[in-house]
């Protein structure tokens, strides 16, 4: 049995909370840096103005978007992991109440889409989990802003529809509000599950880090694939135009009914906020 | 390595009708003067108090609208970080801001069809801000206060003054649209 202290865990995720707000990851810039290069104007001064957020956020101690998001996180959890404390999900939620007001980051969720107010430290979280075996205990975290949340999908497929079936539906939804969502992406593509676990399968692609390619050589050609047609259409940085409209794609892919075919997309803005902690 | 960026154009706040007329999609300005934040829940207590009272708590005529909501500011400061949200959301609200005089509106993203044919019906300009780029447009941000609505948090209306804040135009007043400038196959879907 591995014991994991509470107090010990909510500092880490505080840690992490402030870091993925204000340092952009290294690789990312790096990615960004080159697109940057293959850009004309407009696209190019946009680029140009991401890439100079990235590289004063951490001095200024403003974050790199006003829009310090929904804070998600994955939870991999092994049978020998027992945490001393409170439960998870009032641990990480401590976490994020007490970084949000230490360091003036937005609080932007509001207690319920109908009747709620603002609750004012951008709690609670989203959390999932995931059992599995022996002493794992890994955090990843996500935060992403409301605008690329929005381009999220879902597409229930005739069963035995072929990968450019997928890429149609994936193509229309970037096509109509791709723009809106702070290109260049990176989109998370489900496959397969059921039409409420599909978007699960969406997320943990995009939880993935940043580089990561489908393990099953078929699968991440199709990944490059997508990503080289996403890029055709054109839409850019911010939408106006260019050739950079998505950094990468990943898919995720499970087992599913003989009458269906589910596919689900979820999306990062430019900013890939993301962070993982394991004990 | 060689950095190039555009050449920018000053302009000034109050938008006057010859600057507003000859400035074109894809022209990069360099905005200083006043601008108001209004986001989401804000327009709605705007449209809500023009409704009710036939006034709004800001002169229309003339402003520049910036959908947007900052953070809080540090310690020590007046300005929050602040960035352009998508302004397509807001289009349901946009018909009676701009019919009262709305110079431009400032954001980022393509609009709604419906949003960008208001734009050109009233003669206004949408201009884009960079999004995800907060801690650098902050920089040319030196004032920011709240005008009405301190109950809606990040969403309350504000006042800021801007020097020199980057903004590219989107939509021009003779119906020039960044957003499709390059890509025709999207025009189906604007």
């Amino acid at each position: 049995m591995k014991y994991i202290e509470g107090e010990e865990l909510v500092t880490e995720v505080k840690i992490a909370l402030r870091e993925l707000n204000i340092s952009p990851l290294p690789e990312l810039t790096e990615r960004l840096s080159f697109a940057w290069q293959e850009e004309d104007e407009p696209a190019r001064e946009m680029l140009f103005q991401i890439l100079e957020n990235h590289r004063i956020a951490g001095f200024t101690g403003l974050p790199l978007c006003q829009d310090t998001g929904m804070v998600t996180a994955h939870v991999e959890i092994g049978n020998d992991i027992k945490i001393i404390g409170p439960p998870l999900p009032f641990l990480i939620d401590r976490a994020v109440r007490e970084t949000y007001h230490e360091n003036f980051f937005r609080g932007s969720i509001i207690s319920d889409p109908l009747f709620g107010q603002h609750t004012g430290d951008n709690t609670p979280g989203m959390y999932t989990y995931e059992f599995t075996e022996g002493d794992i205990f890994r955090i990843t975290l996500l935060v992403k802003g409301g605008g690329c949340d929005n381009l999220s999908a879902l597409a229930m497929l005739e069963p035995g529809s072929g990968f450019d079936k997928v890429e149609e539906f994936v193509l229309s939804v970037v096509k109509e509000k791709g723009a809106r969502a702070c290109p260049p992406l990176i989109l998370g593509i489900g496959l397969g599950g059921s039409g409420a676990t599909v978007l699960s399968l969406a997320s943990r692609a995009l939880n993935r880090e940043l580089g990561r390619v489908h393990p099953d050589s078929q699968y991440a050609a199709l990944e490059r694939r997508l990503c080289a047609k996403i890029n055709r259409s054109g839409i850019g940085p911010q939408g106006v135009g260019g050739k950079t409209t998505c950094l990468e794609v990943r898919i995720e892919n499970g087992p599913c009914h003989i009458a269906t075919f589910p596919v689900a997309m979820v999306a990062s803005c430019h900013l890939f906020r993301r962070s993982e902690l394991s004990w | 390595m060689v950095i190039t960026r555009p050449s920018y154009r000053n302009v000034a706040t109050p938008l006057t009708r010859e600057v507003i007329l000859h400035l074109r999609a894809g022209e990069w300005i360099s905005l200083s003067g006043e601008m108001y934040l209004a986001r989401d829940a804000t327009m709605f207590s705007i449209i809500e108090e023009l409704e009710r009272t036939g006034e709004a708590p800001f002169v229309l005529q003339g402003a520049v609208i910036f959908h947007a909501g900052p953070a809080p500011p540090l310690p020590g400061k007046t300005v929050g970080a602040v960035g352009p949200t998508t302004s397509a959301r807001v289009d349901r609200f946009l018909e009676p801001l701009l019919e009262r005089g709305v110079a431009a509106t400032v954001g980022k993203g393509d609009r709604t069809l419906e949003g960008r044919k208001l734009h050109v019906r009233y003669g206004s300009l949408y201009l884009v801000a960079c999004g995800g780029a907060a801690a650098y447009l902050t920089n040319f941000v030196a004032e920011m206060e709240v005008l009405a609505y301190p109950n809606l948090g990040p969403q309350a209306l504000r006042r800021i003054i801007v020097e020199s804040f980057p903004l590219l135009v989107g939509y021009d007043t003779v119906g020039g649209n960044i957003f499709q400038r390059k890509n025709p196959e999207l025009r189906k879907y604007m």
